[in-house]
């Protein structure tokens, strides 16, 4: 989830670096298109190798921003794509993380231990955050093994992984976030 | 279940929604710089005044084709001008109505037409100044003048009414313009 989450960021500073040269290179045609019409307004012609040089970096100029910004465009529909695939996925495990524990019965301290078990923390880091004897922690988790029939951490996390592989990732999660992106 | 809420996804409280693409900032904010360089310091005669006032004209130009091409909040059909639209907003305002608007509200979508309109004003004015046929011509002079008069007011009314709508809507506005997104607290109707 981070990976995906670090793609995101550097898709939106590739947008950026985008944007930057859509302007930069809007100005230019500008100053060309300029150009052009005033030497057009002094009395030059187009079949002057000078002004139809200049005509034509105008014109590439003027495609080059158009097509620019229809690549921007799709980046940035790339990356609303993305991040809302992120979060279906997070939603998915937040869902499936409760639906085990509803079928578990755990208790309210005993979810908040699994998700920690689950993120990877230990029993004394989970003591510190709970401001709990390690003790209690301890017995948590085996009460948490035993109402979910693993008997250690790798096999209680692997229950997660075994769903997450095994059911289609984008079954009927509705979109909370209708409406977000570009 | 508050260890998994992650206040970025919004599952819990307010919720990110990204509005305003990379391009739209970067045109309003160099748009802005270019207002103040132009008002405030460079020297109304000099060469620098001229090509500041037609980077401004070119970035109005840029963010007008982007309008019509750009992603969806920032197309020209996100925000319509329509004085009927804008009324009824003031109404609903007016109601106590918290509705939180995407895309620019209907009142803020006819400032961002009055402020291009303005600036294009500017830039056409000005430059006529610059050409033979209408050098030193006095009403051309004070119609540049007088635009730019209300152009700052319009400014002006621009900031107040972004100052008022992220008092009464709680999404901060300037936040929206500066990283893209707009947080909109829970329980808030959108639109």
């Amino acid at each position: 989830m981070k990976r995906a989450k670090r793609h995101v960021i550097s898709k939106e500073r590739r947008a950026t670096v985008l944007a930057g040269i859509i302007i930069l290179q809007g100005l230019c045609a500008l100053f060309f298109i300029g150009d052009v019409i005033t030497d057009l307004s002094e009395g030059e012609h187009l079949d002057d190798l000078h002004l139809a040089l200049e005509s034509i970096a105008a014109f590439a100029l003027v495609g080059g921003v158009v097509f620019l910004m229809i690549e921007l465009r799709r980046v940035l529909a790339r990356m609303t794509d993305m991040d809302t695939g992120l979060k279906v996925a997070q939603g998915q495990i937040a869902e499936v993380m409760d639906g085990f524990f509803d079928a578990w019965r755990l208790t309210d301290a005993e979810r908040d231990v699994a998700v920690m078990l689950l993120k990877g923390l230990d029993n004394d880091e989970i003591a510190r955050v709970r401001q709990t004897a390690s003790g209690t922690v301890r017995a948590q988790t085996a009460n948490i093994y035993s109402k979910s029939d693993t008997h250690s951490r790798a096999e209680f996390i692997s229950l997660f992984m075994e769903e997450l592989m095994s059911g289609d990732f984008s079954r009927s999660v509705p979109d909370p976030f209708e409406g977000s992106g570009y | 279940m508050s260890v998994i809420a992650d206040p970025v996804s919004g599952r819990e409280g307010a919720r990110d929604v990204a509005v305003w693409d990379p391009l739209v900032r970067l045109i309003h904010w160099s748009l802005a710089l270019m207002i103040l360089l132009n008002g405030a310091i460079t020297d109304d005669e000099s060469k620098l005044h001229e090509w500041v006032g037609y980077v401004a004209l070119g970035l109005v130009g840029l963010r007008i084709v982007w309008a019509f091409i750009g992603p969806r909040h920032a197309r020209f059909s996100a925000f319509r001008p329509s004085i009927a639209r804008a009324v009824q907003y003031t109404r609903a305002v007016m109601r106590g109505d918290r509705t939180v608007h995407l895309s620019h509200n209907p009142l803020g979508a006819l400032m961002v037409y009055n402020l291009w309109l303005a600036v294009i004003g500017l830039g056409v004015t000005g430059y006529m100044m610059t050409t033979l046929r209408f050098f030193g011509v006095g009403w051309l002079e004070e119609m540049h003048e007088g635009l730019f008069v209300w152009l700052i007011f319009s400014v002006a009314l621009h900031v107040a009414g972004v100052a008022f709508d992220t008092w009464r809507s709680g999404v901060n506005l300037v936040r929206a313009m500066v990283v893209g997104r707009k947080r909109i607290p829970q329980g808030t109707d959108v639109e």
